[in-house]
């Protein structure tokens, strides 16, 4: 594997029925001005809408933001919808109201990383930077 | 105009007074000068040994001075009479009501709801026997995007940031054995369901054998700001602004003591927009609801009374203060010039609040403190009805020993410190008239900005609002990254976030009992009442009329939420999700 100069690709994602998206839409702009290519789901899309919008746009992360309390539920399956469409590489990072106790959960689904509430955008570009390898 | 007073409160820094000041009488020169060798003498050598370095502006982008004095009012043209007067009496700025505080202290109130309406019904009875005085209840998601609990968009969310209500029948159930009169007011959010939780309220009176007029129904029931801010629009945005006003309308015949309608600052500012902005926002929503009830042929006199305000300002104690004495203001002066109000009710802007504090994960027992802090502001800024956010907010929906806190923050509030012993013990403070002039000023430039722009449908539909709040959100994000903005904590003593195992959790079992209670509903209720009724819903909802009368005929057949919200999807269409950022 090599790196190459493909720019990362996030598709940052409000999934279920909360509308509290300004994390997504701040988180969604910093990585935009680290230099990744960003796209926004808007709010109200079904994990099944999400895993088609990732495949679609051959992006390399989902950003799910999700407040809602239903992340036990609607991020598996999220994994599993993308892991059932060859989508294995992508891979899906979460933020928004997660208690910390629910992490190894998340990480036993296939999450690769949870941000809690007082995250740096710098610290969510960093570890995409670091963890993206394009092939 | 704020950065005319910025510039001139450079000035001032700078020791050159500006002509209007050199125009004044002696003292206020003589009073200018006299700062002026004061911070050369006194304070800049102080203030260069502690070498403080961040920046003294507000989070709405007003310049602090170190000091405030007589001069500062001077150069605001404060007068007394126009600018304060007296509680509840125009300009309403030291309060809506005369004693404010010292008679009725403002009402203490609990925000909750979780699971099914048997099990939230044991909540609200513990609440209520802690001293709650309002209960807001929390409805879950699909029950606020009007869905049933056993619809698919329902999935993994039924019960979990609020009690799901489906029908009558889970109204019943939530507010077994607390009659409506038993307690100050009784409400709701229903944002973009507004006819249908105030039917709901209704028609449980009606089963409690209770009459309207014993009871107050508080809705938010502020479809406009879902579409830049909170996210529970279901309609586009001017058919769901109808329905809201068509709540509202009802009020007027049927309870005019009920309150159905609250606009609210609150999500706008949290959004990013800001507390001056927001409550711009806010303002010209109001506009907008208003003209829309003035249209049908009611008189403001009639209409302002129904309705109030949910002020915001999370960041800064005395910005807060500011900010509620200056929206009184600007809303009296409004009603009176632009309506021609001509009733003190229709004038004074009650308004309710939530305190809030900058809350983190970290050390989450700090957020007590925080949450205080910012609910003391606005108890000093006049606010009428209070709910205040529990300290674990951040982690989950909130649990018992946390609610508890939050009702008990309030208590002492209204009674320990004196805090609400004299009405406005702020007023006159050269700081907090100077802000709240600045804020006044902030506000009204931005209302005008936003009027000129086409008002609360333009600020939807061209993204203006979205994008100055996403503006907005990115600047504060980069203050707390770059620790310009003090996060104790987080970006100031910064620890680990330290929470673990203490999440508040929905008995899974609360979504099954809840979609087997509407299935036992539909299975029971009166087929052919529910198909009649709901075929006058349709009928009231395509003809224009206010849909008010047969969603309140159907909720009492035991049409459920969904049922209701179906007729309205089919009829306006969904709105479409903004993908900006």
């Amino acid at each position: 594997m090599t790196l190459s100069n493909r720019k990362i690709r996030v598709l940052m994602a409000k999934v279920g029925l909360d509308g509290h998206d300004v994390g997504a839409r701040v988180v969604a702009r910093g990585l935009l001005e680290a230099g990744m290519e960003v796209i926004y789901t808007g709010l109200r899309r079904t994990p099944e809408q999400v895993a088609r919008a990732a495949v679609e746009e051959d992006v390399d992360w989902i950003g799910i933001s999700i407040l809602s309390g239903a992340h036990l539920t609607l991020l598996p399956r999220l994994r599993r919808l993308l892991d059932e469409n060859g989508a294995e590489d992508i891979r899906i990072m979460a933020g928004g109201i997660i208690p910390q106790e629910d992490i190894p959960e998340l990480s036993k689904a296939g999450v690769s990383r949870v941000f809690l509430s007082g995250t740096a955008i710098a610290e969510i570009v960093d570890y995409l930077m670091a963890e993206t390898v394009h092939d | 105009m704020t950065r005319m007073l910025a510039s001139r409160r450079r000035d001032l820094d700078m020791e050159v007074p500006d002509e209007s000041a050199g125009q004044r009488s002696g003292p206020a020169a003589e009073l200018i000068a006299e700062e002026a060798r004061w911070r050369r003498e006194t304070f800049a050598p102080d203030a260069a040994r502690a070498e403080r370095q961040r920046g003294f502006v507000t989070d709405c982008g007003l310049e602090v001075k170190p000091l405030y004095t007589p001069a500062d009012l001077d150069a605001i043209g404060f007068d007394y009479t126009a600018d304060l007067g007296f509680p509840g009496e125009f300009p309403f700025t030291r309060g809506d009501r005369g004693a404010m505080n010292r008679g009725e202290p403002f009402v203490v109130s609990a925000y909750s709801g979780f699971g099914e309406a048997e099990r939230c019904n044991q909540r609200f009875r513990t609440l209520i026997d802690w001293g709650a005085e309002q209960i807001l209840v929390a409805l879950d998601l699909p029950t606020q995007c009007g869905y049933d609990s056993d619809h698919a968009m329902a999935t993994a969310e039924v019960g979990q940031v609020g009690v799901a209500v489906s029908s009558l029948a889970d109204m019943e159930q939530l507010f077994d054995g607390i009659p409506l009169d038993s307690i100050k007011r009784v409400g709701t959010l229903g944002n973009s369901i507004g006819p249908i939780v105030l039917a709901l309220f209704a028609a449980l009176g009606e089963k409690q054998g209770i009459p309207w007029a014993n009871y107050v129904v508080n809705l938010q029931n502020d479809p406009l700001k879902e579409y830049i801010a909170r996210g529970t629009q279901i309609l586009p945005a001017e058919p769901a602004a109808k329905l809201a006003c068509d709540a509202v309308e009802w009020c007027i015949d049927n309870a005019p003591n009920w309150s159905p309608m609250t606009v609210c600052v609150n999500h706008i500012n949290a959004g990013g927009a800001g507390s001056s902005l927001g409550t711009a926002i806010a303002l010209a929503n109001a506009h907008y609801y208003l003209d829309d009830l003035l249209a049908r042929g009611h008189s403001i006199d009639e209409v302002a009374p129904l309705l109030h305000m949910f002020a915001d300002e999370r960041h800064d104690f005395f910005v807060s203060v500011a900010n509620l004495r200056a929206l009184r203001r600007i809303w009296a002066r409004r009603m009176r010039e632009r309506y021609g109000a001509t009733l003190p009710a229709a004038m004074a802007l009650r308004m309710t609040v939530y305190g809030h504090g900058q809350e983190s994960l970290q050390e989450p027992l700090n957020n007590i403190s925080r949450i205080a802090f910012g609910t003391l502001a606005y108890v000093l800024g006049g606010a009428s009805y209070v709910y205040i956010a529990s300290y674990d907010e951040a982690v989950s929906t909130p649990g018992e020993q946390s609610l508890k806190v939050a009702l008990r923050t309030q208590q002492v509030i209204a009674s320990e410190h004196g805090f609400a012993d004299t009405v406005d013990p702020l007023g006159g403070s050269y700081y907090v008239e100077s802000l709240t002039h600045g804020v006044e000023r902030q506000i009204l430039d931005a209302l005008g900005m936003i009027e000129e722009k086409g008002g609360a449908l333009a600020v939807i539909r061209d993204g203006i609002g979205r994008r100055l709040m996403t503006e907005g959100a990115v600047r504060r994000q980069k203050a707390i990254d770059s620790g310009q903005r003090p996060w104790v904590t987080v970006n100031q003593r910064p620890q680990k976030p330290d929470v673990a195992n203490t999440a508040f959790r929905i008995d899974p079992g609360a979504a099954i009992d809840q979609v087997a209670r509407l299935q036992r509903v539909r299975a029971e209720r009166d087929e052919a009442r529910v198909s009649a009724a709901l075929a006058a819903v349709r009928e009231a909802t395509a003809s224009g009329a206010n849909v008010t009368p047969s969603v309140l005929e159907a909720v009492r057949a035991y049409a459920t939420v969904g049922e209701i919200v179906e007729i309205w999807r089919d009829i306006f269409g969904h709105f479409s999700p903004s993908t900006e950022f």
